[in-house]
């Protein structure tokens, strides 16, 4: 019977932590779509080095402001020739025209508030225009928001799933031992006396299921996520070593808690003589 | 010590398991709780032991209302009790020594008032010699006397037994109502339920019968005739 549980257990714990490492992935993409959803914010044609270093200055006071790199003139040139590759050589002889802007590209705390922050800069003198992607922005945050509700549901739920199968494969486990409870009660143990064994049985087979799924996701996290990213190129995924602690604590509290619970929840009935 | 006052029981469908009885037993007393099935017997060892509280009257052990107990110090209360039952329950898988000693261990005792305590009542109820054999290995008398050494292994002041020797042959049951008359002079109180009337008849002692949950009967040295 306790083989029985402790497959349940492990089955559960590795599903969970599976879920668990896919909503830590989907948030980290979430945060890498946020951060490039800049603001750009264009200067009028006219402005000099000085004055463009000055607006740079004060950008970067702004509140909600994380960072920002300035992009003049020369630079935006010769980005734009790169982005062309071979055809670069189109823009030859124009080095001197004035017909790139200087830009500032300006990443922010709390994409959230991007508009205010439009607003604020656009009120520094020397800015013609500030483009914010408000589309995309929006897409992003609707798209995060969702991911990190389905996952909280989903956990939710994967967590009444588990602690409902595990309660009823040690509920056979308690049923083996009906008699012997019963003998107990009559003996005169208290149910806590009754209990406590039953409840770290539980915790161990917790703890071993943990041990167990733990290691096979340990090891097949990098190969997994290595496959993953030949299909997905365009977003990095989280190093196992920035999330294997927190999984860890989460998978072994989710185990062992898991558990705890279900030997008490099964055993509450026969305590009942 | 144990007083039934005006007690009643009533189960789920209005199945009457007690109708209003009342009675009382000193210490030291030895009691025969008679009665056909269905009459009302196992409610009444029920009710002693805190299984079910009564729908109305109440249930005294040693000044204690059980049926005011909360649920968490009954445990305490069978500490102070002893019950044997017919199909003695024992745990296959601990030897005659340790069945008897978990008793002890439940209740929290040392180690060592344990290794002392068990081998005296091994020795009283005559099994010394089968400390170290597992139930299976042992006749039903043999088993019967085990669960007699767990439940006087606490010294409780009352045993309760229901139809102790309703799985033994006459022979056996005379040497285990032996043991029980013995522990009886020692002092314990003890109410045994009971169908076999050679046994009611032999040992002469105070008999109360039910009938349909009704007390019908309660005298000193009575005998088993419980009618058709």
């Amino acid at each position: 019977m306790t083989i029985a549980s402790f497959i349940t257990v492990t089955c559960c714990l590795f599903l969970f932590g599976v879920f668990v490492i896919f909503s830590m992935n989907m948030n980290y993409i979430g945060k890498q779509l946020e951060q490039q959803c800049e603001l750009q914010a264009y200067m009028y044609l006219e402005t000099d080095e000085p004055q463009q270093r000055a607006v740079y200055e004060k950008v970067l006071q702004l509140d909600n402001v994380y960072d920002a790199t300035l992009e003049t003139e020369r630079q935006a040139f010769e980005n734009f020739k790169k982005q062309l590759g071979e055809d670069g050589d189109l823009l030859d002889g124009l080095e001197d025209k004035d017909f790139l802007r200087s830009s500032i590209k300006i990443t922010l705390h709390d994409i959230r508030k991007s508009n205010d922050t439009k607003k604020a800069v656009e009120k520094i003198s020397g800015i013609e225009k500030v483009e914010n992607y408000q589309d995309t922005v929006g897409k992003v945050l609707s798209l995060t928001g969702a991911v990190n509700k389905g996952s909280t549901v989903g956990m939710i739920v994967l967590m009444i799933i588990a602690v409902f199968i595990i309660q009823n494969t040690i509920k056979l486990s308690v049923f083996a031992r009906e008699k012997e409870i019963h003998i107990m009660k009559f003996v005169g143990a208290t149910d806590r006396f009754i209990r406590t064994p039953f409840v770290i049985e539980g915790i161990m087979i917790g703890a071993l299921g943990f041990i167990v799924s733990y290691a096979v996701i340990l090891f097949s996290y990098t190969p997994a996520i290595s496959t993953v990213k030949d299909l997905i190129k365009m977003f990095d995924f989280l190093p196992l070593q920035s999330c294997a602690l927190q999984l860890g604590v989460m998978m072994a509290l989710f185990g062992t808690m898991m558990g705890a619970i279900g030997s008490a929840v099964s055993i509450k009935r026969h305590l009942k003589v | 010590m144990i007083e039934f006052k005006e007690v009643t029981v009533v189960y789920d469908k209005d199945i009457v398991g007690l109708d209003n009885v009342s009675f009382k037993i000193e210490e030291g007393e030895f009691v025969f709780l008679v009665g056909k099935t269905g009459a009302g017997k196992s409610s009444a060892i029920k009710l002693l032991t805190g299984e079910i509280k009564p729908t109305s009257g109440d249930v005294i052990v040693d000044g204690i209302v059980v049926n005011r107990l909360k649920r968490r110090k009954i445990p305490y209360l069978r500490r102070a009790q002893g019950v044997v039952f017919q199909d003695f329950r024992l745990l296959p898988n601990k030897t005659v020594y340790e069945n008897v000693a978990f008793a002890m261990e439940i209740t929290g005792k040392k180690k060592k008032d344990i290794q002392r305590k068990v081998p005296k009542i091994l020795s009283l109820v005559g099994l010394s010699e089968r400390a170290n054999n597992y139930p299976n290995e042992i006749s039903g008398g043999e088993q019967q006397r085990v669960s007699i050494a767990r439940a006087l292994v606490n010294s409780p002041s009352l045993i309760i037994a229901d139809e102790p020797t309703g799985n033994l042959d006459v022979e056996t049951s005379a040497e285990v109502m032996n043991l029980f008359e013995e522990i009886n002079k020692m002092g314990t109180t003890i109410v045994m339920v009971t169908h076999s009337e050679k046994i009611v008849n032999d040992m002469q002692k105070r008999v109360i019968q039910l009938e349909n949950g009704v007390l019908v009967r309660d005298e000193e040295n009575g005998v088993y005739n419980i009618g058709a």
